[in-house]
């Protein structure tokens, strides 16, 4: 259970969000305009951000975990894959997520590396193993990260526009993996794409103007869309099945 | 295969080194125990060939350091002025006089110490000020700090007499002439402590390597491990400075190189730099006792030639 308690954020002077307080013990698609405070949310959630108010998981606050039992919770995939160190392959950059299970001064052991394995063969991606992280394809990347995501256990997942940079066929494999996801993990994705909202079939959190409206189930009628963003569901192009 | 080459020519002039210089040796001769000859070799050559490998090790890892904590190809303690402020420090010591021991230091060596350690505290205070992830600007700030090290020495030169401004000048340009074993010793020891400090790390450091927030968000206390690390270093290269004067660029090109002949993650490259930096600053002052020059050329000067164009070239190629 993630506990918002009147969280307020600021862009330098700019304020992004404000008052909002919520109580989320389920998967939730968080969607809205560009701008609009989606990504400041998942990076307060990270605590990534400063923020004002507080934030807790099951009672604890985020701000009082050490960094390991923090990413033990939640894990973070960004839109983009940003490396600076242009030789890490693959697996060791998929073995880095196990971090907080290692003990310190120590290498990775067997176990982890098992688990990066069978986590690259699940996802059907062993055979980039060797390459560069630098090398690889926006659609790739975003399989690498989820990858990573996967091996670093944490309950929570949190997705920042998983499909805001790939093709259609790639969009669709992400988000096929997105809805597998949801058994074993409480995703919290964020996005703009409409079709990935409503294939992944969440709850919704609509953010607009610093607040935020919860819809249960009932988001994705076209008078609610008409009047959140002047289309109607129909009229939007690709759909994923 | 060329890498194996590499290897092999470094090594070989590390063998060949302690023979070379001013005074040519004759094996025979040096192993006969009481002679002139063998008291060159064992108390001069050896200890210098041993300081200027530890000297290249510190000076190679410290850059390796800082362009994996700052994430940034240009960043040396060198280029941040850490350097320079050692330098300044020791040249207030030589201008005010203090040639004497205090506990068991030279007052030229605690100063330039100092002035490196200052300096460091100094840039991360600035950093403060500077918007996360711009480390341009760092290096930036770390130029105008040397500059105006730089204008200050000058000041010190102007004031000084004809036999300070010898000692100062012979100081900043760099040197690795020791007598005897007690900083061979003290930098070798300086030299394992700083490169198990980065190994313990590596884990850290490879995460560092990839993006800050990445680090972050896998359960890495980014600051606590930068300011750990930063500090070892300083301590690290502020007494090698003070010890041997500044010498540019090992950090620099050292690096650059292992990471070209070893294009591999930063933990794999750890032993593989200190060893190459050790190696290739041997090699710099191998050269500067084979020239036969006047009297010796200083190391700080050689290493200087070979890194202020590579400096130029990496600046260049940075952005492809």
């Amino acid at each position: 259970m993630i506990e918002l308690n009147s969280l307020r954020c600021k862009y330098y002077e700019k304020i992004i969000l404000e008052n909002i307080s919520l109580k989320i013990d389920t998967h939730l698609t968080v969607l809205g305009s560009n701008g609009s405070g989606k990504s400041t949310l998942a990076k307060a959630l990270c605590n990534l951000i400063d923020y004002e108010g507080k934030i807790s998981f099951d009672g604890k606050n985020i701000k009082d975990m050490s960094l390991k039992d923090r990413a033990k919770l939640i894990s973070y995939i960004p839109t983009k894959l940003e490396v600076y160190d242009p030789y890490i392959s693959v697996e060791e950059f998929v073995l880095l997520s196990r971090f907080a299970y290692k003990n310190n001064f120590f290498d990775y052991s067997q176990k982890d590396k098992k688990i990066v394995k069978n986590t690259l063969e699940f996802l059907k991606i062993s055979h980039l193993k060797n390459h560069a992280l630098s090398s690889l394809s926006s659609g790739e990347a975003q399989l690498i990260l989820m990858a990573g995501a996967l091996v670093q256990q944490s309950k929570i997942i949190i997705l920042d526009e998983p499909t805001a940079n790939l093709d259609p066929h790639n969009s669709k494999i992400i988000a096929q993996h997105i809805k597998g996801l949801k058994e074993y993990h409480q995703v919290i994705l964020i996005t703009h794409d409409l079709h990935l909202a409503s294939f992944v079939d969440s709850p919704i959190l609509f953010v607009k103007d610093t607040k935020t409206l919860f819809y249960e189930n009932n988001f994705f009628k076209d008078d609610v869309l008409k009047k959140l963003y002047g289309v109607e569901f129909d009229s939007l192009a690709v759909k994923y099945e | 295969m060329s890498k194996y080459l590499v290897w092999f020519i470094l090594f070989a002039v590390l063998a060949v080194s302690p023979f070379v210089g001013a005074i040519s040796l004759d094996i025979m001769e040096i192993f006969k125990g009481d002679s002139l000859q063998s008291s060159i070799f064992f108390d001069l050559r050896i200890p210098r060939v041993v300081f200027a490998f530890s000297a290249g090790s510190i000076l190679a890892l410290s850059g390796l350091l800082f362009q994996t904590l700052f994430r940034n190809a240009l960043m040396t303690p060198y280029t941040l002025g850490i350097s320079s402020g050692a330098v300044l420090g020791a040249g207030l010591a030589i201008k005010l006089g203090l040639g004497s021991l205090v506990f068991g230091l030279s007052a030229i060596s605690l100063f330039g110490f100092m002035g490196a350690i200052l300096t460091i505290f100094l840039l991360i205070y600035l950093a403060k000020f500077l918007k996360n992830s711009h480390y341009e600007s760092l290096l930036l700030l770390g130029i105008a700090l040397s500059l105006f090290y730089t204008s200050v020495l000058m000041i010190l030169f102007y004031m000084g007499s004809v036999m300070q401004n010898d000692i100062l000048l012979r100081f900043t340009m760099g040197s690795l002439s020791v007598i005897g074993w007690t900083h061979p010793i003290t930098v070798t020891i300086i030299a394992f402590i700083l490169c198990f400090c980065i190994y313990m790390y590596r884990y850290e450091l490879q995460l560092l390597n990839i993006s800050d927030e990445s680090a972050t968000l896998r359960g890495v206390n980014t600051k606590k491990i930068t300011l750990i690390l930063l500090i070892v270093s300083s301590f690290a290269i502020g007494t090698l400075v003070s010890i041997s004067g500044p010498i540019g660029f090992v950090g620099l090109v050292v690096p650059h190189i292992v990471s070209k002949l070893y294009p591999q993650t930063i933990n794999k490259r750890i032993i593989k730099t200190a060893l190459f930096g050790g190696f290739f600053l041997v090699f710099c002052d191998t050269l500067t006792r084979g020239l036969q020059t006047q009297s010796e050329l200083p190391i700080g000067i050689i290493t200087a030639l070979i890194g202020g164009p590579f400096f130029i070239y990496l600046i260049i190629t940075k952005n492809k």
